[in-house]
């Protein structure tokens, strides 16, 4: 398993595509929390719920990480590499499971770079302005392990979306179909189910205080079940479906 | 020594497409084995069966007595190539190589090792989307020597090279096969491989109707031998004499069937008739395989 594990990690690593992700991750969190630090008003950012908002902006990596475990599982299909794959290890399990792996610790590589980006420029923003920071030291952790954690858990999450449906396209476009417009209508119209989404999972998790959230233990347990659904149900299907 | 290769009543159906038809065979070590029939005939379909890709309808697959995917890895024993453009274009060769390799446990060094053997070691570093498919072909051929396997299975690994490829898959895989490994090797042209098996099992429409050694597919194909002679008279009786049946064509030109050109020619030597002209007429290794493959259609 530990090899399998090392195998898709060098997939990870081996084309362009993990570095374009890293670019393009950098470049969206490095933009946004600029405009929310240098545009807000400086009362607009001096609650704990504000700084949390603005120092949560790094969790974008998590869109990234979970695209890049789309990738990781579809690209095989994409491009029949799926087959060599298959052949080395004919355990579907331990293919999918290595893939699994292999996301998450890719994820926790996308949320380091990420954290680190949004909470420097964040950070230096709020101290830069003269804005005292708000949020204890509980509060923080909270707040950088939670996002971490979610972010890996969205790699998992991708990978178990993209060994469900096997096609790039449909995986990246249900993907972000869910995270930004599905899953926030839904919270919108019907938040008792919506905030059950794993993006309203993690904002509990990370200790947002929006209304109807779920407790942030509760968030992670709903990642967590989210993560294992998908992945089991990747499995169920390939374990039964032939390599074509 | 038992047989490294067993298909038993191997059956796979589509709906309402039989793809494979109860296909039973066996492969013993040290040969090289042809696996013919057109396009569609079930082919591809066996291989992914052999090689735990898809489950089979009825029957079973055995590799090295044991189903592939029961074997801990299989790549060690069986190297194996489906497709030739299996690669993500953005990644070098040698690193599609690392990849698979990692997962069975063998070394990097092993894929520099296997990618000198294809000669593809300069292009080694460079992404796949810039190989020609000449290349992809033997990148393919590398991943699948990776493990150093007992079992070569190929499918159609022809496919897109040129002269100079296929004499260098040719005499590659007679190398590897004289180390007292084995290999099956799958195409749609008999003529492709001729030169390489030792024997063939020819498919049509999901079904086995084939199964024979080279030597015996050539003889049963030999076809009629047109011989114009300065005695058409004593020839015939010495043809006769060696139990073919001579039909007369003109004053001076016998028909041979099932016969070769070189046997006519030393009968007659032998006979000591002059010989003005001697030929083979019509059936060729490949139109005996093709009309023997399209026989299975009736």
């Amino acid at each position: 398993m530990i090899a399998q594990v090392k195998a898709e990690l060098l997939k990870v690593r081996s084309t362009r595509t993990t570095a374009g992700l890293l670019l393009g991750m950098v470049a969206l969190i490095l933009l946004f929390v600029l405009l929310t630090g240098l545009l807000s008003s400086v009362p607009s950012l001096s609650t704990a719920e504000d700084q949390r908002q603005i120092l949560s902006i790094g969790s974008l990596a998590g869109v990234f990480s979970a695209l890049a475990g789309v990738l990781l599982v579809t690209s095989e299909y994409r491009y029949g590499t799926i087959r060599p794959t298959i052949l080395f290890t004919p355990s579907r399990p331990r293919v999918i499971g290595a893939k699994v792996l292999a996301a998450i610790l890719a994820g926790i590589g996308f949320g380091i770079v990420g954290e680190a980006i949004g909470w420097a420029i964040g950070y230096a923003i709020l101290s830069g302005r003269g804005i005292t920071f708000a949020l204890n030291g509980g509060q923080t952790a909270q707040l950088v392990l939670g996002a971490l954690a979610s972010i890996a858990l969205w790699g998992a999450m991708g990978s178990g979306l993209g060994t469900i449906l096997r096609n790039q396209v449909g995986g990246v476009i249900t993907l972000l179909a869910w995270g930004f417009v599905v899953n926030p209508l839904l919270f919108g119209l019907v938040p008792s189910v919506g905030r059950f989404g794993p993006s309203y999972a993690e904002d509990s998790l990370v200790g947002l205080t929006t209304n109807h959230l779920l407790p942030p233990a509760a968030g992670g347990v709903v990642l967590v079940a989210w993560t294992a659904l998908l992945a089991a149900v990747g499995l169920a299907i390939t374990a039964r479906r032939d390599v074509t | 020594m038992p047989p490294v290769v067993v298909a038993e009543s191997l059956t796979k159906r589509f709906g309402e497409v039989l793809a494979v038809d109860d296909l039973s065979f066996e492969l013993d070590s040290g040969t090289i084995t042809g696996f013919l029939g057109p396009n569609g005939a079930g082919k591809t379909t066996t291989l992914r069966m052999l090689l735990g890709l898809a489950a089979p309808t009825k029957g079973r697959a055995l590799v090295f007595d044991r189903a592939y995917g029961e074997l801990e890895h299989p790549a060690l024993r069986i190297g194996s190539v489906l497709e030739a453009t299996d690669f993500h274009p953005g990644r070098s060769g040698r690193d599609h190589l690392r990849m698979l390799g990692q997962s069975a446990g063998v070394a990097d060094s092993r894929a520099d090792e296997v990618l000198a053997l294809v000669e593809l070691r300069e292009a080694g570093r460079r992404r796949v989307k810039g190989y020609s498919l000449g290349m992809r072909q033997r990148l393919g051929l590398a991943a699948a020597l990776l493990g150093d396997p007992e079992l070569l299975v190929l499918d159609e690994p022809a496919n897109g090279l040129d002269p100079e490829g296929v004499r260098w898959l040719r005499d590659f895989l007679r190398r590897f096969a004289s180390e007292g490994r084995t290999v099956l090797i799958s195409s749609h042209v008999l003529a492709e491989v001729a030169q390489t098996v030792d024997q063939v099992l020819i498919v049509s429409h999901g079904r086995l109707i084939v199964e024979s050694s080279l030597e015996e597919l050539t003889a049963r194909v030999s076809g009629v031998v047109r011989v114009r002679s300065g005695d058409s008279v004593r020839l015939a009786a010495a043809l006769v004499a060696e139990s073919l049946k001579p039909t007369k064509s003109d004053e001076r030109t016998l028909l041979v069937p099932g016969a070769t050109s070189e046997r006519v020619g030393d009968i007659a030597f032998a006979a000591g008739v002059a010989v003005h002209e001697l030929a083979t007429e019509g059936s060729s290794l490949e139109e005996i395989f093709l009309q023997l493959t399209s026989d299975g259609q009736s």
